[in-house]
């Protein structure tokens, strides 16, 4: 790609990012604040959810990705989908977060966002689409990010902080869980429900943060490797 | 003889653009009569599409969720002017039960849409959808839902050969399960890396990505898609005036608001119900239609 039509679709991607963020999200609040008597917190939520995705996606979108990269991504987020089908028969225990992180790790903040959002979309055909699809995408994406940020100052091979990321983010994915939960309730949001709601969510979010650790644990370093080993050998990847 | 359903025939823009806008009307509307008609049309759509055994067995698993939501509205909320019994010195207001019966009448009935949503919109319908939006996007989606049966395969081959070697995911204890499932999951990704890359060499070597390339779609949009788009698209219009002007609008507090009967209301009213239902009548005249002619043969 040439030097300034790279530069025209860094810029084409910025605007599309702060246009959503700064200008349709607040429009959007607005919007739910004023006409809907600040009452439609669901709906809005929901809006809102599919925005914050938005950036991310279309960053990709224009960038015109290569099939080798496309793939890699198609991989890691099948590989999450069918590895809870290895894994059906120790309940609650979804190797989704993990793998999503080791993407995000090996190939980048923007493949790890990718990767959590496809597999939240993919796996929900299988499994069915509600309203709390945006919300999943979002956690995924976000933690993808997170961790592939995290792995850009070298943190992640450290054992403490790759845990402490297991824990954060099994505890990060049941609390955006439950707002959903909350908003389904009744279309509004009151505090006094969401502690009740991740009160009585705390069994499900020790089991999301036990599997998340031990899968974070168990498979950084061999899945780590093989996708070094991929980049290496194929030079994916390398901006 | 077996018929597919007859809205699975239409363009996906047409199915795409009925069920959000439904989707959307539900969540937005609280007005009871606009609920109930949601919740009606939605069931018969659900009954229309899979048969009546299997809407009782949903309905069987959705009865305890709407349960739940609206017995837990009034003991959280205690907002309303009318105290019916104190609970812990806590009123349950009529408001407040009235608010929570609205509620779950609208998450069981979004539960529904999305129920029906998820028999039409196929994944290949979803894919043609946004193809022309977002080309690249779509493509992945296609591709991993692609990859996931193909790694199922994958695994139940790499599972089998493990057995040869003494490696059992089924049994043991629950340590000794995750290490053979990781084992299987290395062996898979390995695997599944390098297959990944040789389809995306074969993509480049036909000219993915390519000036000029186009998009394949089996699907047409022809004038029967472009008339019923029409009159879908008229009905929501017509319904955004309404909200617009008021007639859907509803309160539940302090005090619950007088239902209106005037005929602009019913209008209204009728215009949604027209809306929801008419996916239900596109199917049920397709029904008669095929029984006439089966009958002549």
């Amino acid at each position: 790609m040439s030097t300034k039509l790279k530069i025209r679709t860094s810029m084409k991607n910025i605007t599309i990012s702060i246009t959503t963020v700064l200008l349709i999200i607040p429009i959007v609040i607005l919007v739910g604040v004023k006409l809907l008597n600040d009452r439609k917190y669901n709906l809005i939520s929901f809006i809102i959810a599919f925005l914050a995705c938005i950036p991310f996606l279309a960053r990709f979108e224009n960038r015109r990705p290569q099939p080798r990269e496309i793939l890699c991504i198609s991989v890691m987020s099948a590989l999450s989908v069918a590895g809870r089908l290895i894994f059906v028969m120790l309940p609650g225990f979804k190797p989704v977060t993990a793998i999503t992180a080791i993407t995000g790790i090996a190939f980048g903040p923007e493949a790890g966002f990718l990767t959590g959002a496809l597999s939240a979309i993919v796996s929900n055909i299988y499994y069915g689409q509600g309203p709390w699809t945006p919300f999943q995408m979002l956690s995924w994406g976000i933690l993808g990010f997170i961790a592939g940020v995290l792995a850009k100052f070298n943190l992640m091979e450290n054992k403490v902080v790759l845990t402490l990321y297991g824990i954060f983010s099994g505890i990060l994915f049941s609390l955006m869980m439950d707002i959903w939960f909350v908003l389904s309730i009744d279309g509004l949001f009151t505090w006094k429900r969401y502690y009740i709601a991740i009160i009585g969510a705390i069994p499900f979010t020790i089991v999301y943060c036990v599997s998340n650790v031990v899968f974070l644990l168990l498979l950084s370093k061999p899945i780590g490797e093989k996708l070094e080993r991929i980049k290496l050998k194929y030079g994916l990847m390398q901006d | 003889m077996i018929r597919i359903s007859a809205l699975e025939s239409y363009h996906p823009i047409v199915l795409f653009v009925f069920f959000a806008s439904c989707i959307l009307f539900t969540m937005f509307f609280m007005h009871p009569v606009y609920l109930a008609i949601s919740l009606i049309s939605s069931t018969l759509l659900l009954g229309k599409l899979v048969g009546l055994r299997k809407l009782f067995k949903t309905l069987l698993y959705i009865l305890p969720i709407f349960i739940l939501i609206a017995i837990s509205n009034p003991i959280f909320s205690h907002k309303g002017v009318t105290p019916l019994f104190y609970i812990n010195y806590n009123p349950i207001t009529l408001e407040s039960i009235l608010y929570g019966i609205a509620m779950a009448t609208m998450i069981v009935s979004i539960m529904l849409w999305f129920r029906c949503y998820n028999l039409v919109m196929t994944s290949d319908k979803f894919i043609c959808l946004f193809g022309n939006i977002i080309p690249t996007l779509a493509l992945i989606i296609s591709i991993t839902l692609r990859l996931i049966p193909k790694l199922k395969d994958q695994i139940k081959q790499i599972s089998n050969s493990q057995r040869t070697l003494g490696m059992y995911i089924d049994t043991g204890s629950i340590l000794e399960r995750i290490r053979s499932g990781i084992r299987i999951l290395s062996i898979l990704i390995t695997w599944a890396l390098e297959n990944g890359i040789d389809t995306a060499d074969s993509m480049k070597a036909r000219g993915y990505g390519l000036k000029g390339r186009t998009t394949f779609s089996i699907f047409k949009f022809d004038k029967r898609d472009g008339i019923i788009l029409g009159i879908i698209l008229l009905l929501v219009s017509i319904n955004i005036l309404g909200e617009v002007y008021g007639y859907s609008s509803f309160y539940y507090y302090p005090y619950v608001k007088n239902m209106d009967f005037s005929v602009m209301t019913i209008t209204f009213n009728l215009s949604y119900f027209l809306l929801l239902i008419f996916p239900t009548i596109i199917e049920i005249k397709e029904d008669l239609k095929w029984r006439s002619l089966i009958s002549k043969i």
